[in-house]
């Protein structure tokens, strides 16, 4: 399988660039320029009712099969990682709505770590390729009615 | 009549409800669709205020001495937690509390989720309870165009979260309810200084000291040979 990589990709701007680490001091790169490459976030576990949100799917389409998910299950998991927990939220807010109070929710909240690659542009140059590790915030919603 | 457009049916306004108060210009409400923007529109009209209606706070149970923190969406996180920490780890002091409530609505959740998520990193043992729910947002819109003031309210619905961390245990039933992290790997401080390990790729070279040790798991999940265990939720994230 082909490692997931994001279409995603721009290049990281001139040199040097110095990247933060958790210290608080900076590490100075190779005046080099990169490709960052942004590696999707690493996969959860996915049953049938787990519904992870996206930005790139039209908001009406992810309710729409959320609300028919939740009524072949009774019981979904919505997901939403970084700009998407607001999108999340909305859907598993609206579901609540529409049904008029009976649906139950319980939020959760979580830290994921995501992995970065830089990749040097110019191959010639012997740049080793780089990786950078961040946290990105995200939401798990269970959407339910209570028994 | 006014149709939310797309964007705002996808946006922090799901529904928004009109009512015009005091309009002179009745076909001004057509021309104009409120709620569309919150900057001056071309037509005139700007905000004068918008005030969130006070609900009550969603979590059951909840004494006086509970630090709230809003978040808004300007703010900075090293001044909300900073302030936090501050109050949070005041042991003795007369201003100490045991417990933080963050909100934030619309555009500021995603914010408010990484304060609570960088505080339970700071602060070990933080119990957890996260509500979300519709705010009513009132807004009052006024155009001072030909002479005339015309004055406008606006109902909006917008999604808000609230997040309650407490040192004290909390009712592990409440709907929302996450325990405290045990000591899982997420104490950075003892990967540092082995960053001369190699990870399971040797061409990879790791800026941050303490991500070697999870990127074989990822390569693992990439490659579909993870077996999760069907749970939920994974604990180590």
């Amino acid at each position: 399988m082909a490692e997931p990589c994001s279409p995603v990709s721009a290049t990281v701007p001139h040199n040097p660039i110095s990247i933060p680490t958790p210290e608080g001091s900076t590490l100075e790169m190779d005046p080099m320029e990169y490709t960052l490459r942004k590696r999707l976030p690493r996969k959860l576990p996915k049953r049938r009712n787990d519904v992870y949100i996206n930005m790139k799917t039209d908001f009406k389409a992810q309710l729409a099969r959320c609300q028919k998910l939740l009524d072949a299950h009774r019981e979904i998991c919505i997901h939403g990682l970084g700009l998407a927990i607001n999108r999340a939220i909305n859907i598993a807010l609206q579901l609540q709505t529409s049904s008029q109070g009976a649906l139950q929710l319980s939020a959760n909240t979580s830290t994921v770590e995501l992995i970065d690659d830089l990749d040097p542009e110019d191959p010639d140059e012997a740049g080793e390729p780089l990786t950078r590790t961040r946290n990105n915030s995200a939401i798990h919603i269970k959407v339910f009615y209570p028994s | 009549m006014f149709v939310p457009s797309r964007e705002l049916h996808h946006d922090n306004t799901p529904k928004c409800t009109t009512s015009v108060s005091h309009v002179q210009h009745p076909e001004l409400n057509v021309t104009n669709p409120p709620g569309s923007t919150n900057k001056p529109k071309q037509n005139g009209f700007r905000k004068i205020c918008s005030t969130g209606e006070p609900s009550p706070c969603p979590i059951p149970g909840l004494g006086s001495g509970v630090l709230e923190m809003r978040v808004k969406e300007g703010s900075k996180i090293r001044n909300l937690l900073g302030f936090a920490l501050s109050r949070l780890q005041a042991d003795g002091h007369e201003s100490a509390t045991s417990h933080v409530l963050f909100s934030g609505m619309g555009r500021a959740m995603t914010k408010t989720i990484t304060c609570a998520e960088i505080m339970k990193r700071k602060v070990q043992g933080l119990h957890q309870v996260s509500k979300l729910q519709y705010k009513t947002v009132t807004e009052l819109w006024e155009s001072l165009e030909s002479g005339q003031s015309v004055q406008m309210t606006i109902h909006r619905t917008v999604p808000s979260i609230c997040i309650l961390l407490s040192k004290e245990p909390l009712n592990p039933l409440e709907p929302g309810y996450q325990p405290p992290v045990e000591k899982v790997a997420l104490s950075k401080e003892e990967n540092e200084g082995d960053g001369s390990q190699e990870s399971g790729n040797p061409e990879k070279r790791l800026y941050s000291p303490y991500s070697h040790e999870v990127l074989p798991s990822i390569k693992r999940a990439a490659l579909g040979q993870d077996s999760f265990p069907t749970k939920k939720k994974v604990k180590k994230l």
